[in-house]
């Protein structure tokens, strides 16, 4: 009977400790606290091509792809808003770097219970958009050859070898700004 | 004895292990693609031997009046077509098992709020993509639907049944008079 009751005790010590802590009004939205620089390394990625609308619509197909609902898509101003399952939502903007290339920005918010906080793991940006946008783009590259072949597999043939044009911008020149 | 004393162990650290994840860890979880991308890939989309883009989209628009939705955002440059509409999600057997485990709960002493799905917005996001050197267009299509209980929560989900697709591909073929083709 007493270890019965050590092990309600303890279970019902762990439930208490890992309990979240809720905020008990609506707050603003938490921003990183990561600096500048590091924040727009991890969420800036720069592509070889001058194409803005080919651009976007891998954004749009990447999105789609990886189950997020588009919000809003401004081709004019390069910017696309989706949202996935009502909680994760992304915007990522389309701007020229220089006369050669295209830079591709994203930020995603994470929406808790009416309260939005900042995404700042550089593997979110990475793993969860920048590797299928690239893949996409590669594709799309390839279909120049390959106009009939199957879109699911030629992706997943390119991961292995190097993809093209995804280099992350390490030093982003203030000239690049939004 | 000493089973139930592993067992307690291992449920604490469960529960330790997945309460409290940070924005972070839930950005890393959401972000995913859906299980079963490559399947469902193929069940939302289809292929059109056409290079006439704005002919598939105003017909999708058509189509997808025809079903009730109201066009929430489009975007002719990039092929985009985002559409939604409400739907009432109760379900009689929810409501009634949530009534009996009320009435259950108060016989034990206890308080159960019921909750049951009470509305569903469903929305549509359509993509058409010119193939590179062909005369052929892709129109991917994906449906979503975001659920609100009686008491104010909601939950979102991807619907998968591959019928809804099968049936809106239906449509818009008739709409562009053309078949579509599978990939």
């Amino acid at each position: 009977m007493k270890r019965l009751t050590t092990i309600v005790a303890a279970a019902a010590m762990a439930l208490s400790l890992s309990a979240c802590q809720r905020p008990d009004q609506v707050a603003p939205d938490v921003l990183s606290a990561k600096p500048a620089v590091e924040l727009r390394a991890m969420q800036t990625r720069a592509y070889d091509t001058t194409d803005r609308n080919k651009t976007l619509r891998a954004i749009v197909a990447t999105l789609q792809d990886m189950g997020y609902t588009l919000d809003k898509v401004e081709p004019l101003a390069g910017t696309v808003s989706a949202t996935k399952l009502s909680t994760l939502r992304l915007t990522a903007t389309v701007y020229p770097r220089g006369t050669s290339q295209m830079t591709v920005r994203a930020n995603a918010m994470v929406k808790i219970e009416a309260r939005n906080t900042q995404v700042d793991d550089p593997q979110f940006y990475q793993k969860l958009f920048f590797e299928p946008l690239s893949k996409a783009m590669f594709l799309q590259a390839l279909q120049v050859e390959d106009s009939g072949g199957g879109q699911s597999v030629a992706p997943n043939k390119a991961v292995s070898g190097s993809i093209p044009a995804s280099e992350p911008v390490s030093k982003p020149t203030p000239a690049q700004g939004n | 004895m000493v089973k139930g004393r592993i067992v307690a162990a291992t449920l604490a650290v469960a529960i330790c292990l997945t309460a409290c994840q940070t924005p972070n860890d839930i950005a890393m979880r959401i972000g995913v693609a859906p299980e079963g991308a490559v399947k469902l890939r193929a069940l939302e989309t289809r292929r059109y031997d056409t290079t006439d883009q704005t002919a598939i989209l105003s017909a999708a628009t058509q189509t997808l009046q025809d079903l009730g939705f109201t066009l929430t955002e489009s975007s002719s440059e990039v092929g985009v077509l985002v559409a939604s509409k409400q739907r009432d999600a109760e379900e009689a057997g929810e409501v009634a098992g949530q009534v009996a485990l009320t009435i259950a709960m108060a016989l034990l002493g206890s308080y159960h709020n019921p909750d049951w799905a009470k509305d569903q917005t469903i929305v549509v996001t359509l993509v058409t993509t010119p193939i590179a050197n062909s005369k052929q267009v892709d129109v991917r299509v994906s449906f979503d639907r975001i659920i609100q209980t009686k008491n104010g929560l909601s939950r979102a989900e991807l619907i998968q049944d591959p019928e809804i697709y099968r049936e809106f591909f239906t449509k818009l073929s008739g709409g562009v008079f053309l078949e579509g083709h599978e990939i």
